[in-house]
């Protein structure tokens, strides 16, 4: 095996390729190889596992064994040569090269000129000399560090960092609509591959001026044009063309966030712009506000725990009580109409009350007690107690209800004088008041209070005529 | 041979080696198990866990119940809510082959020479700030098209009623699997306890009809308790639901007592699960008792809703009355209620026998979605209308008269329409060709319908299984994809 290092031509080779390298290295803001040739620089990324495998395994004979096999030592060289010119070439695509390409360049160079010295001192009997094995030590220390920084510019630096709880910080009051929405969003999904040190399409998004900026296909954000924006056209290709941003299989951006920065584009894409500064009605305002809120599923999740016992003992024939789905403890219950109505039905459900999101009591001879205790569910969303006996009394007892979503009060009694209670409601957004005494002008003033209310109050009297009239179609015999 | 142990066969049945076998297996699972289950706030999409309680929603559901107003006998698309200029165009000539392209034929038109183009017998109008196109046969569908969803991108594979009904309500054109409502039972449980969870309800128009069978209905491998109730338009609206003369409630209370000990310690005996479904049916039934007059008396109903049905709402047995039941059924919490109206198999005589079935189903679906809306249980009910598949572009048969045709079937394209809880209304999904016969965008299969609706109705369509003979099933079989673009 010996003999091979008696080869004149391999030790040739090892040199002139470590000449190349170093040539290229020196002379690398002068080289512009042609486009075959940097082509292969491609392969960098498949060729370098095997100087990585093949030197580990060499230095790892060479100290159990006492000698290295030359054919083994030889392959590890050439390999890792043949990497870090290919690996040099690939670096030339990149105009500006970040930290960690750099030092990745450089590191990389010095595994390839140190396994090409090793060969060399092998071929001159001094492998178990301790300055070669020396050498071999500090070889090992390159290729880990330089594997490691390689890695870090293909996955993004944390890639090995334990994963943390992916919460960001909460968005802040009256939030700069370009550093707190726009760029969060960005950096959740885009900086991991368009950032100083990995810059994809020579893409940096991690400020303004680098998006304006932009990367090979130019300016990736026009002020106040989204059709331009290059980014938003990205965003809103099908999910299977190959241009489509963010690519397959990596996170999506929601229909909302997209929105959000074709809304921002459209506004000149300034980095001054306040949520305050626009109006509650605009698109923007509306999409940043709803960002904003907390999600549904975190609300429900501080309710107070409760057993599938507790549900079982306090369900019966007439009372359905279930979770709203999964496992969750936001209740929804419904009750039917019994034989012989019993109010403790309901009373007894006083130990579930800060669990209850939806209640539906209609059709039911309910009375001061019961609505007593509908006042005492706190977190109820939506409560339907249409049907029943109750009056604007009773509606006043209610506006405890503050997180009340969606409420039916139809074909009861109540009339003008809850128009005031009702108005009051904060997050109502249904309201049905079919078949009551509130009257046209207590609908309009209900209305001009909250302007986002839906108001059901029945059939319009013209849709309800052209229904009853009789059809055009004459069924012919 | 050992015989498999099935899910239904009682525990102490097991033997020795099964059970070191089970043993190991299950603490082996319980290990791998530890590693899969997701955290389920995780936020994004709503995931199901992977030991999901049954009787519970997957995820918040958008939709509670389900009125599916089934038109059996398949409604000619092209002449309800799918206009095409073409055919006006090209009235009387053939079908093109390329358009055509080896569709096959069913055995009333195959011996057709010639396939001449018949554009509709109606014209169309838009209606409402949607604009939806909606043809002269359903004006009052077309009044409330603002709540509405158009798919007329729709398309199934069988090309018979048999089979496509079948297909259409249990997810496979071979009968024996349980039907949607029977799956959504499963899925989600009762709302109401004195009430089946799935009621269907027929009516027959003057068109030429085809059967409907109670295999629609049926529970398949479910438990019998999640089958479809047929109630009927007479006066005894479920058969021999009522006492017979001289038995009192409390005497049948004390019957229904001492055979459901009788039948439990037969339970205990041999683990058979349809035991105990049996008794949880003696004991519907024995609510139902007290609870079914009471829902099935439309006579209670104010003149103001009846006039908004329809005068036909007041005669039992038509669609309105049905439509009207329906909506008195899921205000009492009933899961599933499907209604079907046979009639719509317009082989021949099809301006006149449309005209006619129209008028029995335009004003009484329009008033159920007035009538929801106004109670504000549109949010969360969700209207399907809908038949099994279209009608082809020409007409069947040797001659061309266009006061006196007929369409055959067509399973190519059709359009139905959805509304209330979890579909955005308003809009109109998919597109057929400028002929009205081939799906050129946005198709929606009957799987990918059905993932739509368990979606709305807050379940994951693969995840809700049933295993047997062997393999899990369920609703969609093996394909499906929600369309979320019909959904809020």
């Amino acid at each position: 095996m010996e003999q091979l290092y008696k080869k004149r031509w391999i030790g040739y080779l090892v040199f002139g390729l470590s000449v190349f390298l170093l040539f290229c290295l020196c002379f690398e803001s002068y080289i512009k190889p042609p486009v075959l040739v940097s082509w292969l620089g491609r392969w960098h990324p498949l060729i370098l596992h095997f100087p990585i495998v093949l030197l580990a395994v060499a230095v790892f004979t060479s100290f159990t064994q006492k000698k290295v096999a030359a054919l083994l030592l030889i392959t590890a060289t050439l390999t890792a040569l043949i990497t870090a010119i290919s690996g040099f070439l690939l670096g030339l695509d990149e105009s500006q090269k970040g930290d960690l390409l750099f030092w990745h360049q450089w590191l990389g160079a010095g595994v390839a000129l140190f396994a090409a010295l090793w060969y060399w001192l092998e071929t001159l009997n001094y492998g178990q000399h301790i300055g070669t094995k020396t050498l071999q030590i500090i070889l090992i220390f390159l290729v880990a560090i330089t594997g490691h920084y390689g890695g870090s510019i293909t996955h993004g630096e944390n890639f090995l960092d334990m994963p943390k709880d992916k919460s960001y910080a909460k968005i802040p009051d009256n939030p700069l609509i370009y550093e707190h929405i726009v760029d969060r969003i960005l950096e959740q999904n885009c900086v991991s591959c368009h950032n100083p040190n990995k810059q994809k399409g020579e893409l940096v998004v991690t400020s303004l001026k680098d998006l304006i900026k932009g990367g090979e296909n130019g300016s990736s954000i026009h002020a106040g044009n989204p059709d331009k924006s290059v980014l938003l056209n990205r965003l809103y290709l099908p999910k299977e063309d190959k241009e489509h941003m963010p690519p397959e299989g990596k996170k999506q951006l929601s229909t909302t966030e997209i929105e959000i920065i074709k809304e921002w584009i459209s506004l000149g894409a300034s980095d001054t712009l306040r949520l305050n500064d626009l109006k509650t009605n605009q698109p923007l305002a509306k999409l940043v506000t709803k960002m904003m809120s907390p999600n549904q599923l975190e609300k429900w999740s501080v309710l107070p725990i409760v057993q599938d016992s507790t549900i079982q003992r306090l369900e019966s024939d007439y009372v359905t009580i279930r979770r709203v789905f999964g496992n969750t403890n936001a209740l929804s219950i419904n009750m039917y109409t019994p034989p012989t109505y019993n109010p403790d039905l309901i009373l007894r459900l006083n130990a579930i009350r800060n669990n209850i999101i939806e209640l539906d009591l209609s059709g039911l001879p309910i009375e001061a007690k019961e609505i007593e205790f509908v006042a005492s569910c706190t977190n109820l969303e939506s409560l339907e107690i249409d049907k029943t006996a109750i009056t604007d009394h009773d509606i006043k007892a209610l506006n405890t209800l503050t997180k009340l979503k969606s409420l039916k009060v139809s074909e009861t009694e109540i009339g003008d004088k809850s128009t005031a209670v009702l108005s009051n409601f904060k997050n109502l957004k249904n309201l049905f008041i079919y078949e009551t005494n509130i009257s046209q002008n207590g609908i309009d003033q209900l209305q001009g209070n909250n302007p986002e209310l839906r108001i059901i109050s029945g059939i319009s009297e013209e849709l309800r005529a052209a229904f009853i009239q009789t059809d055009s179609i004459k069924k012919e015999q | 041979m050992e015989e498999k142990i099935s899910k239904l066969e009682s525990p102490l049945k097991i033997n020795r080696r099964h059970f070191f076998s089970q043993l190991s297996t299950g603490i082996g699972s319980l290990a791998l198990g530890s590693l899969l289950i997701p955290d389920l706030l995780s936020g994004g999409a709503p995931k199901a866990m992977p030991n999901q309680p049954l009787g519970i929603p997957h995820f918040a559901p958008k939709a509670k119940r389900i009125i599916y107003l089934f038109q059996a006998g398949a409604p000619s698309h092209i002449e309800t809510f799918d206009p095409k200029p073409t055919l006006i165009k090209r009235m009387g000539e053939d079908l093109p082959d390329s358009v055509r392209n080896g569709q096959r034929l069913t055995g009333m038109s195959s011996e057709q020479a010639k396939f001449p183009l018949m554009p509709s017998a109606v014209k169309y109008k838009q209606y409402g700030k949607s604009g939806a196109w909606v043809s002269d046969y359903f004006p009052h569908i077309g009044k409330v098209a603002d709540e509405i969803c158009f798919v007329k991108s729709m398309h199934t594979d069988a090309i018979n009623h048999d089979p496509a009904i079948t297909f259409f309500q249990t997810g496979t054109q071979q009968s024996g699997r349980p039907s949607m409502g029977s799956w959504m039972s499963y899925g989600l449980g009762n709302e109401n306890k004195n009430l089946p969870n799935f009621v269907v309800l027929t009516s027959k128009g003057k068109g030429i009809s085809q059967g409907l069978y109670s295999k629609l209905w049926s529970s398949g491998f479910l438990d019998s308790k999640h089958q479809g109730v047929l109630m009927r338009s007479s006066k005894d609206a479920v058969l021999y639901l009522n006492d017979p003369d001289g038995l009192s409630r409390s005497d049948k209370r004390h019957l229904l007592d001492h055979v459901s000990s009788l039948n439990k310690i037969h339970h205990v005996e041999t683990g058979d699960n349809e035991i105990e479904s049996r008794i949880a049916q003696y004991e519907m039934a024995y609510r139902m008792q007290m609870s079914v007059p009471d829902v099935m008396d439309i006579k209670k109903e104010p003149q103001h809703i009846i006039d908004l049905y329809g005068e036909d709402s007041q005669v039992p047995g038509t669609f309105a009355a049905n439509a009207l039941q329906a909506r008195r059924l899921a205000e009492q919490g009933v899961r599933f209620i499907q209604l079907y109206h046979q009639g719509w198999d317009q082989h021949a005589n099809l301006p006149n026998d449309m005209a006619g079935q129209a008028k029995d189903v335009d004003q009484a679906s329009a008033a159920l979605i007035m009538d929801l809306k106004q109670r504000g249980m549109l949010e969360d009910t969700l209207v399907v209308w809908g038949g099994e598949f279209g009608r082809t572009n020409y007409v069947q048969g040797e001659s061309f008269d266009p006061k006196n045709f007929g369409r055959d079937h067509h399973p190519r394209a059709f359009s139905i329409w959805m509304a209330g809880g979890g579909i955005k209304p308003g809009i109109s999904y998919g597109q057929t060709d400028e002929f009205g016969y081939n799906v050129v965008k946005d198709p929606v299969h009957v799987h990918d319908f059905h993932a739509t609706i368990m979606h709305a109705m807050g379940l994951n369509h693969e995840q809700l299984t049933f295993k047997d003979q062997g393999r899990r099933f369920r609703l969609t079989d093996v394909a499906g994809n929600v369309i979320n673009d019909i959904l809020t």
